[in-house]
């Protein structure tokens, strides 16, 4: 089935309050051309509900160049822990070439991490989207300090699809918190990166990660040189409802 | 065709750097007259004509266009870069492209 014959607003309703394996379940019979978005860190847990459904699940991971080294050793780790194929995509060279040359290495603690961001991991990932029916992510509403923001269980992903091809993104762990993908990630065994025995609850890219103290959110070892927030795009529509 | 753009002004009454951006952008590459009207959607007043737009199309960031080709359908673009390529049939860059695509998903760059 491809995108335009699945009808997301229906099944985002039904499949809101669904387990992540009834969601992944849902994403994996209906779609062929899917796969699931790996970041090296506790999204390992898709992987593993993920193969027991499809065990040879596409999986691709961004390799922004600038991962821990422990990263890439968990990446190439759950590669053959779960005998899957893991396309690795990287930047353009040209495009990542410009941007050192005229700015240099860190240029993001004096821009602005978005650049660097952009090139490193926003067009590899527009470049894998592009050639995908439906994708599937670990973003959970829990990572997100704007609570206004609510990130449902299955989408039509509005940012990648274009006039001609409908993607459909499915967040099957968007309700769950940190403590419940814990909990499934010690009662199967599965494999996890050290860098979270370090204290690392997000993990990124080697210079712009940082462990965080007992009862910081995770994203504040994400880019903590930058201001807290510079969203401002949301309506505030909950004022407007009647 | 006429198009509307709905640009936000937040709750302590300061526009919205994003809807701001945009307008400048439409001006220096001299667009702005193609806009047939730009309309606010004041989070301070619920009955605002963009409020009421974002209402009625389920919209949930600003700025966006409303682009109606006839009197029966309407279509909305949330996403400048793509409301410019395709309705102002204009090109773009991918870096241009790329930074509009962070800027309206705050949570991409954590992949």
């Amino acid at each position: 089935m491809t995108a335009v014959t699945f009808d997301v607003a229906k099944l985002a309703g039904e499949y809101k309050d669904k387990t992540p394996s009834e969601i992944l379940s849902l994403a994996i019979e209906h779609f062929e051309n899917i796969s699931i978005s790996f970041s090296g860190a506790e999204d390992v847990v898709l992987i593993d509900m993920a193969v027991k459904i499809k065990p040879d699940i596409k999986v691709f991971s961004l390799d922004t160049g600038r991962l821990h080294p422990e990263t890439y050793q968990f990446i190439e780790q759950v590669r053959e822990h779960y005998n899957i194929k893991i396309d690795v995509m990287s930047p353009d060279s040209e495009q990542l070439e410009t941007l050192i040359r005229d700015k240099g290495l860190y240029s993001f603690y004096n821009d602005g991490h978005q650049e660097c961001c952009g090139i490193r991991k926003v067009m590899p990932l527009r470049r894998i989207l592009s050639t995908l029916d439906a994708w599937i992510t670990g973003q959970r509403q829990d990572q997100t300090p704007d609570t206004r923001s609510g990130i449902p269980a299955i989408q039509k992903d509005n940012t990648f699809s274009t006039d001609d091809r409908v993607l459909v993104k499915f967040n099957p762990l968007s309700l769950w918190t940190s403590q419940q993908v814990w909990q499934y990630i010690r009662n199967n065994d599965v494999p996890f990166n050290v860098l979270h025995s370090r204290g690392f609850a997000s993990i990124g890219c080697e210079p712009c990660t940082r462990p965080i103290l007992p009862n910081q959110h995770e994203r504040e070892g994400r880019w903590w040189w930058e201001e807290a927030t510079k969203k401002e795009c949301g309506l505030h529509l909950d004022n407007i409802k009647k | 065709m006429n198009i509307t753009m709905v640009k936000k002004i937040k709750k302590d009454g300061s526009p919205c750097r994003k809807c701001a951006d945009v307008l400048r952008q439409l001006e220096e590459n001299d667009l702005i007259d193609r806009i047939d009207q730009i309309v606010v959607a004041d989070e301070r007043d619920p009955d605002s004509e963009g409020m009421l737009l974002a209402r009625k199309y389920k919209v949930e960031q600003a700025p966006f266009f409303v682009v109606e080709k006839d009197s029966q359908s309407a279509k909305i673009y949330t996403v400048y870069f793509k409301f410019v390529k395709e309705i102002l049939s204009e090109g773009v860059s991918e870096q241009q492209e790329i930074k509009e695509i962070m800027d309206q998903n705050t949570d991409l760059d954590y992949l």
